[in-house]
């Protein structure tokens, strides 16, 4: 069954917005994959101390002042400074009208991973290291995930369902999928939705190089040389629109969400299983009612860890049959490193981009392929070719996977 | 086997759900049915019990390699403390 032939409402994107290692604008992120440009590179936004993983995706030089417009906004923690820029972004792009004129048919669902990670940190070290008196007056509403999700509602006068989504390395993923959802069922017309995430701190660092899946080299998705992921920060923000909503105010939309598919593994906390990504796939391609062959591009959530790469490849020939050789699959995590709860709005981004362009973006860094990975990736250099579906991975600790579908604008 | 040793196979012996007392140097850790997230909890807890750092990776076949039997476990962690204190001794 096509996409609105169904007895729902058709679902689009009218504006986008990024933060990104490679560029603080969606359009500069573009670019820089279009370029096959790397964003991990030595830490350099604190002092490493004693950590022996020195690399990542980091965001130089943001400056909330100049960033960010909303007072508000710059009282909160960096997650949220990112959450704000990406929607201040894609809410001027969408051309709707601040305030929301129609406050309870608007919803802002903003994810994150890990909240105020860092506001945490820096009161921890004020009590139990500096021994004062108090914790900054702030530092509650700084932690809480939803402070993102609550401040992007409140700064474009949004009344309906505001709140965060919370899956991990899916978080944006369902959160645009719940937009999708709310805007399909009539529930609003309008949704803000992605996810941002600011973890990259001593402390969080720590954090990770005790789960021992980190690289200290760099990210090389799909390659043999493949020796963990990379972390990265930033945030992904997609103004989504009832379709006859958009075409009734003359928007100019991007591209239209046509599947989504949401599943678990139920199995573990840290490996995958094939039968999760696999389901969640082939559920947002019956969703959208198209067949396998007919998706061109396919954006891998392609960690660069060992299990991962496999796994979802895998996954992909179980989904893709014989068409999945002749997919264009590509990690842009090669170039971001991992965005966690944040990665899935900006791969989604990318996704839509790349059918605008009619262009692949690839994965960088994979000169010597694992041969357990021996499918399509767009190694090294991005490829112009028509795209008419895209599809975006995003696939969790925990086993927690969603997956969106993407299609060109309705004529 | 050595102090150094018995200690490794304790600690193992904590993170399996059935601890057996027939361990050997040459027992493999897969047959001890260790998994991933196992092997990050005993890694830090070897770290912890010796005072020294290994910059383990389940990502690393080489580093993993290491972590194959209990004697390549326990030459890893020799080889560590060696290491440690030659710096500790320079520095």
């Amino acid at each position: 069954m096509k996409s609105g032939t169904k007895d729902r409402r058709r679902v689009v994107v009218t504006g986008m917005g990024a933060v990104t290692p490679i560029g603080i604008n969606a359009e500069t992120m573009w670019a820089s994959m279009r370029a096959g440009a790397c964003g991990v590179k030595p830490i350099e936004n604190f002092p490493l101390e004693d950590l022996y993983i020195k690399i990542a995706g980091e965001i130089r030089d943001f400056d909330p002042a100049k960033h960010v417009s909303s007072r508000k906004i710059q009282y909160g923690d960096r997650y949220s400074w990112f959450a704000g820029r990406a929607a201040e972004e894609a809410w001027t792009q969408s051309g709707l009208a601040n305030p929301y004129p129609e406050p309870y048919r608007a919803a802002s669902i903003i994810g994150s991973g890990a909240g105020g990670f860092s506001t945490i940190e820096n009161a921890y070290k004020d009590l139990f290291v500096h021994h004062k008196k108090a914790t900054n007056p702030l530092t509650l509403l700084r932690i809480i995930g939803s402070s993102a999700s609550a401040h992007v509602g409140i700064e474009y006068g949004i009344k309906g369902p505001t709140f965060a989504t919370c899956s991990a390395c899916s978080t944006a993923t369902h959160a645009i999928g719940i937009g999708l959802d709310y805007i399909r069922n009539g529930v609003v017309d309008v949704a803000v939705t992605g996810a941002s995430e600011a973890v990259l701190t001593y402390g969080s660092m720590r954090v990770w190089q005790a789960m021992r899946v980190l690289s200290p080299d760099g990210c090389f998705p799909f390659s043999k040389r493949r020796n963990g992921t990379v972390l990265g920060e930033g945030a992904g923000i997609l103004v989504l629109e009832d379709l006859e909503h958009a075409k009734a105010r003359g928007a100019n939309i991007l591209a239209e969400i046509v599947g989504y598919g949401v599943s678990s593994d139920s199995k573990d906390m840290v490996n995958p299983d094939v039968e999760g990504p696999r389901s969640a796939m082939q559920m947002a391609l019956d969703d959208a009612g198209i067949t396998a062959g007919e998706v061109a591009y396919l954006n891998a959530h392609g960690t660069a860890t060992t299990l991962n790469d496999a796994n979802e490849t895998n996954a992909i020939k179980m989904v893709f049959g014989e068409h999945a050789s002749k997919l264009a699959i590509s990690s842009t995590k090669s170039m971001t490193g991992h965005l966690l709860g944040a990665g899935g709005a900006v791969e989604a981004i990318a996704c839509i981009k790349a059918m605008a362009d009619g262009f692949a973006p690839p994965t960088i860094n994979l000169t010597d392929p694992d041969p357990k990975c021996d499918l399509d990736y767009v190694p090294n250099v991005g490829r112009e070719m028509p795209i008419k579906y895209a599809m975006s991975n995003s696939f969790a600790f925990g086993g927690l996977n969603a997956v969106l579908l993407f299609g060109a604008p309705p004529a | 086997m050595d102090d150094t040793a018995t200690k490794i196979v304790e600690i193992l012996k904590k993170h399996m759900k059935e601890p057996r007392d027939d361990i050997g140097l040459e027992t493999a850790l897969a047959d001890l049915k260790i998994e991933s997230i196992d092997l990050a909890m005993i890694v830090f807890e070897l770290e912890d019990t010796f005072g020294i750092e290994i910059p383990y990776n389940a990502n690393d076949t080489d580093e993993a390699a290491a972590f194959k039997s209990v004697g390549s476990v326990v030459e890893r962690v020799k080889q560590v403390i060696a290491s440690t204190s030659a710096a500790s001794a320079k520095a």
